[in-house]
């Protein structure tokens, strides 16, 4: 066992990558055990997140639907899912902790929602814009919050936190006083233009939701993982991130990294907020923080806010969220027991450094083990040796 | 003026039970960003029990009720099991469990409580009712102008909170327990040089936390939403925290930060009913405990000073 | 009965990658005063701790008079009555002395019959009673943070003794203290023994060794080398065999060459987070081609006065020139670019980032500059290149080279980087906080000579320490401060150590 263990985990430049894949499978057992004992078959039901996801092709399709269509719609969701989850690594780099990222988003929703959402701008101008807006929108409200700790020393988990409700109760109560649909109880949609998915659209015989925003989001990968390998900006942040007393000996700005990173983090939530908002939904629902803020933060330990990592570890938490809906209406099972798995997956990824401790203490003992045998077998050869002399 | 004292009360005592838990929790060396979802778990465990047992007795009987609490206290200290078990034997970061914590705490009672109604009582709920527990007033204190409110339609959990405080500041302060708790958040080498299981102290007061913070629950859930759901996850557990900071990790102090934030909340509510505004304009009210708690953490935050090995993962053989 | 209160035998310790202890067998009388002499990393730490139930040992037995025990836990210790003074106390800063005292042993009594409660009333007049019977004076109710180092020592010896020990371990006593302190304690030490106790004495320095102890136990790299009797021993003896070959006990050194002042530091005060003055009027300045020497006991301001001249902490009046340039209000970037190099007290949180690589934390002070940097875009190639030369020309020795985390590095290893980097910006200015602290002999020669070195060159050098020794050894000028103010700055030809010793307490000036 102890043997198997290291030899699967043992690798250490490859722990990046295993350790995570033990958490995820781990955490798969433990929700199939749920699902066992609710009397349903785990793996039709793990199947069902797959076909959800449209990348398993389900027994029948409506009409102008397909695998590609689910695809397309599971992209759809994914985009803001990647989003938020590299908000959450930069942040984490610098060492904060960005718990806030739902309420960020929601503000960037919000204020792009009401100045060109219904505005009646044209599609050119209004999807930059959207975009434009979002970003600075999130960058406000992060470095906010990154200022708060450098100027006030206020810890970031508790004023993100703060701000999540603030914007929450605030952004509620403007919705329901002068934007509200009276039918959907959210706020009006957003004109079509400004839209940053392109819904129901006619391909061939098939109606598709086309996600502009999912290419962005993984040049926005590719742009975090150049600017933590090999920008000065990044080396700072990183810098500040490991040790803050570190950083001030070498002549960095605390400060103003602090700020910076929360600038970036933010920018980075607000273009999931309007990829969510303006994208994936088209409205607002009053008083509901979008779960994906806290789901990215699991995302982001999976992926050990590695850039690309988190690619890899969004994807395959969007199939868990977004599959969770099909495989309720298949499989009768509560759509809840998809988060379930996404917390327990954080558990077990929270605790990597200790399993990387474990296997490295255990590959050391049997390192010794080895020695020890090998000692004894040259002892043993030598005795014999001397019995034959 | 009579309503701000009575529901700023029964809104700041659970605040500060849940407190003192984090106190608990923090001046052992551990930090408790978690109290949010242990108030959670802890008021679905008690909810559970009350709403399974409420078949048991009749319609006006306040048992279900104490059982509740009494559930609420266990499935807290339970489930801060969980954070106890991250932070001190599996060594994970204590900010980061903290906040999974809370995740799954969501997440888990969500679909528990789903399951359950659609197993148990065959409607696919997110909710236990609960109804309002009922409430006391004390004859005779009661009258006393102004003060009398505060003897006025006491909740029941509210004079167990009180009681309960006392006895966690006496042991706190008081007892060998309490001087190697705190001992424990300063300088864990010294305990342990001192013959004294630091872990263990350190699993205790985690799991204070957790009972305490089961108390919170189960009185929001008896009183604000009469009900227990979603809705519970409201970041009182994170004001709570505010509180502590601002009362600089001590018992008294932190009584008045929650009274603050209690008294803030209802004096808003009033204004609101006062000027007769419409309701949504009480969701602007609901802000007002979270401003206060940025713009007091703003004060604060730089001259208090927290346990000095606070959140640092104790390591025995690091001298 | 066995004559020997103490039997450790065979003992083998291992931690990963090294054995900390090889079959070491030690017999130690009653009433003797015993002492385990080896340089740091020689294992004897790590062998008391396992006396004192830190650790247990992966071979070999213990027996505490006669009988053989299993020692699992301080408190185990303590019920055999062993107690130990450890190098970094263990007191708890915001308790009093007598709470810090009778941790783990408190009295108690029950508030109406049933509360039970810590009286910390009677606890309080037993340390007086105590503390008057072994001369260990202290008061009870005053907080450690409030306290100086060597009271907050004779808060260890009396917890100790509060615990009834009887074998009692000091684990490097005064390595924190000035002379006079330490002639104090060791007559503390010789008084115990009077009292019928056993000491154990860890130390690296030799005088003491002949100056209290009965007998000496040499360990080298884990293994024990020999069991002296001292009287019968030179100290010369005990040295070679404690570093396994001939040692010079002087760095040597020639005349200085003084030349034009580099740095200048003018009626300098500094006040730290709480506001309060810590570095009061200090006036000094340093040639080029000099030492200047800081002596003080820690906790004096010593340290403050670097912050405040590298820019980490702000002087709240006062001025700093360096090369006749005003740079009071610089940034602590500026401040390296106009030539200060600044090795730090604490190497882990100020001199490296833990978790980045050895090349990564070799360029930290120039990592913006050309040719590392172009237009913000980082050039990992020259960090490399960098680093490969650092690490050949200072001998830094670590697992793989420069991807090596620093964290995986030993702590000899980490000073060597540091020194390095700051030795290879080649500032005219270089400020050495506690350079050689926990290293071992041959590590502490070297950087000695690395330090006079970079003065023959002229450059102008402050060197901060707690070690006497090392300040009489290198210092060309002496500064010593106490209570934040300097009372005395001398050419170091014309102060013996006791006179430092004495300007160190206040006693003098």
């Amino acid at each position: 066992m102890k043997k198997l263990i290291v030899k699967l985990l043992g690798n250490e430049k490859r722990q990046s990558m295993t350790i995570p894949i033990f958490a995820i499978l781990v955490s798969l057992v433990a929700g199939a055990v749920v699902l066992g004992l609710l009397g349903k078959n785990p793996l039709s039901a793990y199947m069902n997140l797959l076909q959800g996801s449209g990348l398993w092709p389900k027994a029948s399709y409506a009409g102008g639907k397909n695998m590609l269509t689910d695809f397309t719609s599971f992209l759809n969701a994914l985009t803001p899912m990647l989003f938020a989850s590299l908000a959450v690594a930069v942040a984490l780099k610098g060492g904060l902790f960005n718990i806030g990222i739902s309420g960020q988003m929601l503000c960037a929703g919000f204020v792009t929602t009401v100045v060109i959402g219904y505005s009646g701008l044209s599609s050119g101008i209004a999807k930059p814009l959207v975009l434009l807006l979002g970003i600075v929108t999130g960058a406000l409200v992060g470095g906010l919050v990154g200022w708060l700790k450098f100027k006030f020393n206020i810890n970031e988990v508790v004023s993100t936190i703060m701000i999540n409700y603030i914007a929450q109760y605030v952004i509620s109560f403007c919705i329901n006083t002068f934007y509200v649909n009276p039918v959907s109880r959210q706020s009006n949609p957003v004109s079509k233009a400004a839209r940053l998915t392109l819904m129901e659209t006619q391909v061939g015989d098939l109606k598709m939701d086309i996600p502009l925003g999912i290419i962005l989001a993984v040049i926005a990968a590719f742009i975090i993982r150049f600017l933590f390998n090999k920008t000065k900006l990044g080396y700072e942040i990183k810098t500040v991130g490991s040790s803050i007393t570190a950083a001030r000996y070498a002549g960095i700005s605390v400060g103003r990294n602090m700020v910076l990173t929360m600038v970036i983090s933010g920018a980075l939530a607000g273009l999931a907020g309007v990829t969510y908002y303006l994208g994936y939904f088209g409205s607002i629902q009053p008083k509901v923080l979008p779960s994906t803020g806290f789901d990215a933060i699991a995302v982001s330990l999976l992926g050990n806010s590695n850039p690309i990592g988190i690619i890899f570890s969004s994807f395959l938490i969007t199939i868990i969220s977004k599959g969770s809906t099909y495989m309720s209406s298949a499989a009768g099972v509560e759509a809840e027991i998809a988060s379930v798995i996404t917390g327990l997956i954080l558990l077990f990824s929270a605790c990597s450094a200790y399993i990387a401790y474990k296997v490295k203490r255990a590959k050391s003992s049997l390192e010794e083990e080895k020695i020890l045998q090998e000692k004894e077998k040259t002892n043993d050869r030598a005795d014999s040796g001397k019995g034959a002399e | 003026m009579d309503n701000i004292i009575i529901d700023g009360l029964s809104f700041a005592l659970p605040l500060f039970i849940m407190a003192i838990g984090g106190i608990y929790s923090e001046k052992s060396g551990i930090t408790n960003l978690a109290l949010e979802g242990l108030q959670g778990f802890g008021a679905f465990t008690g909810a559970l029990v009350a709403v399974l047992t409420a078949s048991w007795f009749s319609g006006g009987s306040q048992i279900p009720f104490y059982l509740a609490i009494l559930f609420a206290v266990l499935g807290g200290a339970l489930y801060s099991l969980l954070h106890a078990l991250l932070c001190i034997k599996f060594k994970a970061n204590q900010v980061i469990s903290g906040v999974v914590i809370n995740i799954l705490a969501t997440a888990l009672t969500a679909f528990l409580t789903k399951q359950i109604n659609s197993a148990v009582f065959g409607s696919p709920s997110d909710k236990f009712v609960l109804g309002v527990s009922n409430r006391i007033t004390v004859p005779g204190l009661s009258q006393i102008p102004v003060l009398g409110a505060v003897f006025t339609n006491i909740y029941p959990f509210e004079i167990i909170i009180v009681v309960v405080a006392f006895i966690a500041w006496y042991v706190l302060y008081k007892t060998r327990f309490g001087l190697h708790l705190r001992a424990c958040g300063d300088n864990p080498h010294a305990v342990d040089a001192a013959g004294i299981d630091v872990s263990r102290v350190r699993f205790i007061a985690v799991m204070v936390s957790g009972a305490l913070s089961g108390i919170a629950g189960i009185s929001f859930a008896y009183s604000i939403s009469a009900n227990f759901s979603g809705n519970i996850y409201v970041g009182y557990g994170y004001l709570s925290i505010a509180a502590l900071i601002f009362g600089n990790w001590t018992i008294l102090p932190t009584l008045g930060a929650c009274l603050l934030f209690g008294f803030a909340k209802s004096g808003g509510y009033e204004i609101v009913k006062m000027l007769k505004m419409p309701s949504s304009y009480s969701d602007l009210v609901m802000i007002l405990p979270y401003v206060l708690t940025l713009l007091l953490l703003i004060f604060f935050s730089k001259h208090n000073k927290s346990p000095r090995a606070l959140g640092e993962i104790y390591d025995k053989g690091k001298r | 009965m066995s004559e020997y209160i103490v039997e450790m035998k065979h003992i083998t310790k291992r931690f990963p990658g090294i054995v900390a202890n090889d079959d070491v067998t030690l017999q130690i009388k009653k009433g003797e005063i015993f002492a385990l002499l080896g340089e740091n990393g020689a294992g004897k730490s790590t062998l008391m701790s396992m006396l004192f139930g830190m650790y247990e040992p992966d071979e070999g037995e213990i027996y505490i008079r006669g009988k053989k025990e299993r020692i699992s836990s301080p408190s185990y210790a303590s019920k055999l009555n062993i107690g130990m003074v450890h190098q970094h106390f263990k007191l708890v800063s915001n308790y009093t002395i007598a709470e810090n005292i009778i941790m783990g042993m408190e009295p108690k009594k029950k508030a109406l019959g049933l509360f039970p409660y810590v009286d910390l009333k009677s606890a309080n007049k037993e340390i007086a009673q105590l503390s008057k019977k072994y001369g260990l004076e202290v008061d009870p109710e005053k907080v450690i943070e409030d306290i100086n180092v060597s009271t907050q020592q004779r808060v260890e010896i009396l917890k100790m003794l509060y615990r009834e020990a009887e074998i009692l371990i000091f684990d490097e006593p005064t390595a924190v203290l000035t002379p006079q302190e330490i002639e104090f304690l060791l007559d503390i030490i010789k008084g115990l023994r009077k009292n019928g106790k056993t000491i154990i004495l860890i130390t690296h320095k030799l005088e003491e060794i002949k100056q209290v102890a009965d007998r000496c136990a040499i360990l080298n790299r884990g293994r024990l080398i020999d069991v002296l009797d001292v009287a019968s021993t030179s100290t010369k003896q005990m040295a070679n065999l404690m570093v396994g070959r001939e040692v010079s006990f002087e760095t040597e050194k020639s005349a200085p060459q003084f030349k034009e002042k580099i740095l200048e530091v003018e009626n300098l005060s500094v006040r730290n987070s709480d506001n309060f003055e810590v570095v009061k009027n200090v006036s000094f300045s340093i040639r080029g081609g000099e030492i200047f020497a800081i002596a003080g006991v820690s906790g004096n301001g010593q340290v403050e006065i670097a912050d405040a001249i590298a820019g980490l902490l702000k002087a709240s009046s006062g001025s700093i020139k360096l090369n006749g340039k005003e740079i009071t209000h610089y940034s602590i970037r500026k401040r390296t670019m106009e030539g200060i190099s600044y090795i730090p007290e604490d190497r882990q949180s100020y001199g490296l980032v833990m978790d980045f690589t050895l090349e990564d934390n070799l360029a930290l002070k120039n990592y913006y500059k050309e040719p590392f940097c172009h237009r913000g875009i980082l050039r990992q190639a020259e960090f490399t290149r960098y680093a490969e030369k650092l690490i050949a020309d200072y001998d830094v020795r670590s697992g793989q080279g420069n991807k090596t985390m620093v964290r995986s590095m030993s702590g000899g290893n980490q000073q060597k980087a540091i020194i390095a980097r700051e030795i290879e910006l080649s500032s005219p200015l270089m400020i050495f906080v506690q350079p050689t602290r926990g290293l071992d002999i041959g590590a502490i020669e070297n950087i000695h000579r690395q330090i006079i070195g970079e003065r023959d060159k002229g450059r102008a050098i402050l060197l901060i320490s707690l070690e006497l020794d090392e300040i009489m050894n290198c210092a060309d000028t002496i500064g010593v401060i106490y209570n934040g103010e300097l009372k005395k700055i001398a050419p170091a030809s014309e102060l013996t150590t006791n006179e430092v010793g004495e300007f160190m307490m206040g006693v003098k000036g």
